[in-house]
Formats: C-alpha cells, structure tokens, sequence
C-alpha cells in the first residue's frame, strides 16, 4: 500500500492506542492520556478521531465518515479518501450499514445498533477548561468529583438569559461519575449519548487524550431541578424530507435572502426522499 | 454467545508458541475481540489464535498477549502459569519484560487460585486510574450461566457469568473495583479459547451464595 503500514500508523502506535482504548472503556468519561503521533493532515482536521479510528479499523469494516451530519465537505471526503487509500476499507454514506462511524459535531439521526462504533473528533477533551488553565488542577476536579463550578457556569447562563445558552458541547456526567464534553455536539443530540446500544470511542488529537462511552451507559446532561435540560426545537420542518424530529440547518437558497430548512444529517434526509437504494 | 469449555491443566505435547499469523490484521481482529469483551462485560468470544504449548494458559490469553503486549509493557506471572518456556515466548514474540513486582506490572497472568488479595498490583490513582495493572485470569469455565450477576455499563439489563470454582475470592475483589472507582483491576478471562472481561466499572452480585436473595459481594 505504497509503503505505508495498513491504517497508516505502524503498529506499535496502535498498540499503544488500542491499550489506552481499553482503559478508557473501563472507566466510562474519564480522559485517558495517549502517546499521539503526528498524522498527516492538520489538528483541525479531526486527528484525535483519526488516530482511534486507524487502531480500530479492519479490512473488513465498512466506514462512514461525516462533518455536521453531511457526508460530502471537505473533512469527510478527505477522511474517508484516507482511509480508502491507507486501509484499502469499503466506505458508505448509510448509517445502517456503517461497522465504523467517524462524526465531527452530529450523532446520526437513525438509531444506532448494538456492534456499530461511533468515533467522536474532540478538538477540547476537557469541560473544565474554560474554569481551570491548568491541566494538573483538572484532573484533581476530576479526581475529587469537584464539579460544582460547572454548575455554576450554567447557573449564570440562567441568571444572564433566564435559560441555559450553552447549545454546543453541553457537558454530561457518565454513569453517574465522570463529567464529560461530549464534543461539539448540539445538546438536541445529547439524549443520543444515554444507554445507546453503538460503543462511542472520543479521541483528542492536539491535547493527546482518548475517552469512552460503553453501549448501554447512563449518561446525563447536566442540569437544575427549576431548569430542566432541554433539547432545541424548531417550527419549521425539513423543507426536503418534511421531518419533524430531526436537527435542522438553516440554509440560504438564493441571493435575495432566501432560506429554508433542512435536516443536518444529510443521509437520513436522503433516506426519508427514498433516494438511496 | 458461544458456549463455554473446559481446560485441563496439564501440559499439551507437540504445540510451539506461535506468533500471529498476519500481525496487523490478526492483532486488528483480536484487539475488537477484547475490545468488545471489556466494552459489554460478561460477552463471550471465540479467539483464534493457535494453541500455546501451556494448556492451562489457553488460546485465547495467549492471542491477548499477542495482541497487547510489546517493548513498553511489562508482565507480572503467577507461580502456577510462570515457566521458562512462556517466558522466553513472551520475550521473543512481544519484546515485552517480565517483572516480579506487581505494582509495576502492566498485565498481571493468573488463575483465580494463585490471586491473592494481598498482591500489590497497581490500582491507579484518583488523577490517573488508567496506570492500573490489567489481569490476565486463565479460568476453568466461561459460561454465561448463574454464578455471578453483572450490571453496569456495556451491560443493557444484566448479565450472568460463571468462571468456574474457586474464584470467590478473585470475585470478591474485582467486586470491591465500585468501592475504589476509578481506581481498580480490570479482567480478562481466558478459557482454551474463549475470552470475556470485567472491567472495573461493573457491578457484581453473587446469585449462588445466599440463594434467591443474592447479596452484593463486598
Ligand atoms: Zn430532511
């Protein structure tokens, strides 16, 4: 394969990541530290996500790979044609036939099953980090279980805008332990994370750490009994497919301010319009 | 789930310790086995790996430390799986170093026999619960029959597993892992070629001991 390792990494890194992977399965939400290597491509890229899905990936799994729910930009493409190239793997844009999911900010809107892996690109693996700078200091909150200062966080968001304005990446507490970004995921997705029956493996390239969400695992929002969490909803529904459940874009459709809005995850839009076979 | 089987613990004749076949792709399959094993504790998995020349140690323990282990780790061994030829196996395939300190080692072979609560293997710290000694567990069964009751993550309801007798007190400590969470031992259990594990995030309830009303082991 033109003198690179199957999956690009040589094996002793995979070695190296797949241990970190079990840790990390063994202790639900807790940030695993990994011996990264460089990867050809740039940290914005979704290198963390890369890195765990070249230890995983066998020449038999089929991947998707998509950005925002879409399939087709830029990232996903250039993904997916990595791993065509590097691992020789069959790809497809269907979530239901996906073995591997590789998702940068959306969990697909069709079910997941038990023995699917979604793979989560986390460019901030810590929700502490807007509170603490320091990465000794985080790790002792998460030690201690100190996590009152995140509730905090979200109280003022209450006391400024009578509600919660955190939108994206709306932290969670895993199995009752560990609190945890789920990365920049819509919190409309955040439900997707408790007891789905798909293993959900983050990796974090720049800041070298892995997580994970075993299937079946509770996993809660953060939230206050006077504010309750909630999920986004819209008045509109999907101007292709017509769905009234899904995360919608809002997209502009000519120059003359015109908009309409769509479902972000554009294979489970394709499937409702019965274009896909 | 496949069935389980049972394994003699007596030296089998006429087997050499092999490598992996095809490294990348073998350890590739081998590494989701385990995988899937410590993401839905209790699951069991066929591993096909050849047979090592140690019956007792099996299939699919050795296809784990195949898998797993390399320069970087290092190998705790029980008196009752230790011998020269496995050490020289480990070393020669994996590269990895044999200690005789516990708290050091990265992977620890037994059998429920030889644990003894009293060896200090490393648990992890609150900062760091991941710099924790993995057990390697050769067992005399694996079934998914009445024997122990596992719940937790990776588990939808619950989940019956049996490693067989005398592992009361391997059970009782891995059942103590919610006391000490996040630090702990997780486990791999091996039986001829099966393979299934219990990481330290799972509940366990004994449901033979006390009978209908079984009690949380602790
Ligand atoms: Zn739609």
């Amino acid at each position: 394969m033109n003198g690179y390792n199957f999956a690009y990494l040589d094996e002793q890194t995979k070695r190296m990541i797949r241990r970190a992977l079990l840790k990390a399965v063994a202790i639900p939400g807790y940030q695993v530290p990994f011996g990264g290597r460089e990867m050809p491509m740039p940290y914005g890229w979704g290198t963390g996500g890369v890195q765990v899905t070249a230890s995983i990936l066998g020449a038999d799994d089929i991947l998707k790979v998509i950005d925002q729910g879409a399939d087709d930009t830029t990232n996903a493409v250039s993904i997916r044609h990595f791993f065509q190239r590097v691992a020789g793997v069959e790809t497809t844009t269907s979530t239901a036939t996906a073995d591997v999911i590789q998702t940068r900010h959306r969990i697909p809107e069709t079910p997941l099953r038990n023995g699917q892996i979604l793979v989560f690109q986390v460019p901030i693996p810590e929700p502490l980090r807007f509170i603490e700078p320091s990465e000794q200091e985080t790790r002792m909150m998460h030690a201690l279980e100190e996590y009152g200062v995140m509730h905090v966080k979200l109280y003022e968001d209450i006391a400024r805008y009578g509600h919660i304005a955190t939108t994206y990446a709306y932290p969670v507490k895993v199995d009752g332990r560990y609190v945890m970004d789920p990365s920049p995921i819509p919190k409309f997705d955040n439900p997707k994370l408790d007891g789905n029956p798909a293993l959900m493996l983050f990796g974090a390239g720049r800041e070298k750490r892995l997580y994970a969400i075993p299937p079946y695992t509770r996993v809660e929002s953060l939230d206050f009994e006077d504010h309750p969490f909630e999920v986004q909803t819209w008045e509109h529904t999907c101007a292709l497919c017509g769905s009234d459940h899904s995360y919608l874009d809002e997209v502009i459709t000519d120059d003359k301010g015109g908009r309409m809005f769509v479902c972000s995850d554009t294979d489970y839009c394709q499937t409702r319009r019965g274009e896909v076979a | 789930m496949e069935r389980g089987m049972t394994v003699k613990p007596e030296m089998t004749t006429g087997l050499v310790w092999s490598a992996l076949a095809d490294p990348a792709h073998d350890s590739q399959r081998l590494f989701r086995q385990i995988l899937a094993a410590l993401s839905e504790p209790g699951t069991l998995h066929a591993i096909a790996v050849a047979e090592p020349p140690q019956a007792r140690l099996g299939a699919a323990l050795w296809g784990a430390l195949l898998t797993l282990c390399d320069l970087e780790t290092k190998i705790w061994i029980a008196a009752d799986l230790d011998s020269p030829p496995l050490r020289e196996a480990l070393t020669f395939h994996t590269g990895a170093r044999i200690t005789n300190d516990p708290a050091n080692a990265d992977f620890a072979l037994l059998t429920p026999e030889s644990f003894d609560p009293d060896i200090p293997f490393a648990l992890g710290s609150d900062s760091y619960p991941d710099r924790s000694t993995t057990l390697l567990v050769a067992v005399e069964r694996l079934e998914n029959i009445e024997g122990w009751r596992l719940s937790g993550p990776g588990i939808a309801e619950s989940r019956m597993l049996d490693i067989g007798d005398g592992s009361r007190a391997l059970m009782t400590r891995l059942a103590a892992n919610r006391a000490s969470f996040p630090c702990g031992l997780d486990a791999i259990f091996g039986c001829g070629g099966q393979l299934a594990a219990i990481p330290r995030s799972t509940r366990i309830d004994s449901t033979r001991i006390d009978g209908a009303n079984a009690g949380e082991v602790n």
